[in-house]
């Protein structure tokens, strides 16, 4: 199939960070592609690329990890997690709108996120031992066995899978958005989010479902994919969307095993 | 070293080596051959049908929580 059908193809997704323009620009024709069939996006080269993703999250992290059990103080590395976060947001952004850009903005975006995770993994950790290693351990887990029943067919996306994982995901954005309003304005938000109750830990167990059936929505993008001859750049970008939706993971196993411990 | 770190530790390892195996091979004809597939090339559900729904499930969750 030309890279032109692959356009059409995934012109259109359910995951926020895969939208109508994915494969807009950039594009190598089909001749091209018949040339140079390296130009293309494979599985392998998504794979290596997620690996070097993986691997800057880890060494950014451990900078700020360290930083704070060096100095003790939270203090030190909260400028660190708040300006990780803000410039990974404004990268992930970037990354969105000008996927060409991906193979520059998608390793900067794994940079950011990490300052940005091993300063609250620290937090986490300095109030919860041992804590961060059970979120590490479980979100890399449910990606591993995501993939295996995915791959196997066990697992099937359809439609009307991604129409009910889509709404969720944009549902939980809308109530995180809403609390966030209501804490600027000093309402406290919305307290059962943050609970330890069993409402709270219900929630984040949804939570934390919804993030693991994203990663369902981008094993299924990065096959059809390959499968369909997109742009190299696409290995990059769908790497990227990976690590969204890992990361989303991690806080929120995070979370809920923070809530699980400090009842 | 203790157990916790022992036990997570190594479910993360095994994890990894088991993610970055299975990720180079074409997903299985069942997955990859059958009607129900996702069409990337169309929403079957409308933005607004999307918008709706997370809407309800939001405003849903809220009342329970009230």
């Amino acid at each position: 199939m030309s890279n032109h059908k692959a356009l059409e193809m995934f012109g259109r997704s359910g995951n926020p960070s895969l939208n109508a323009e994915t494969f807009s620009s950039s594009a190598p024709d089909a001749s091209f592609a018949a040339s140079a069939p390296a130009a293309t996006m494979t599985l392998q080269g998504t794979v290596n690329r997620t690996g070097i993703l993986l691997a800057l999250v880890f060494v950014s992290a451990s900078y700020t990890w360290s930083m704070f059990f060096s100095s003790g103080n939270p203090a030190t590395v909260i400028p660190w997690a708040i300006g990780g976060a803000v410039v990974g947001l404004i990268l992930a952004l970037v990354t969105m709108f000008k996927k060409q850009w991906s193979g520059i903005t998608a390793p900067l975006y794994a940079i950011a996120e990490g300052l940005f995770l091993g300063a609250i993994s620290a937090i986490f950790e300095a109030q919860y031992p041992g804590i961060v290693i059970q979120a590490v351990g479980l979100t890399l887990g449910t990606l591993a066995s995501l993939l295996f029943l995915y791959k196997t067919g066990l697992v099937k996306p359809t439609e009307n899978f991604r129409l009910m994982v889509t709404s969720a995901t944009m549902g939980i954005g809308l109530l995180y958005l809403v609390s966030m309003i209501m804490n600027m304005f000093g309402s406290g938000g919305i307290g059962f989010i943050h609970s330890n109750g069993l409402f709270g830990i219900g929630f984040s167990l949804f939570v934390v479902a919804i993030a693991a059936l994203n990663l369902v929505l981008d094993f299924d993008f990065i096959e059809q994919g390959s499968e369909m001859g997109a742009p190299k750049y696409m290995e990059w970008f769908g790497a990227f969307s990976l690590m969204v939706t890992l990361i989303w993971l991690y806080l929120e196993m995070l979370r809920l095993l923070a809530k699980l411990r400090s009842r | 070293m203790d157990f916790n770190t022992l036990l997570f530790g190594g479910l993360s390892i095994l994890s990894l080596a088991v993610f970055f195996y299975l990720s180079r091979f074409k997903a299985s004809s069942r997955q990859t051959q059958r009607e129900d597939r996702i069409d990337w090339s169309s929403r079957q559900f409308s933005l607004w049908k999307v918008f709706l729904c997370c809407l309800v499930a939001a405003i849903g969750v809220a009342f329970l929580a009230a």
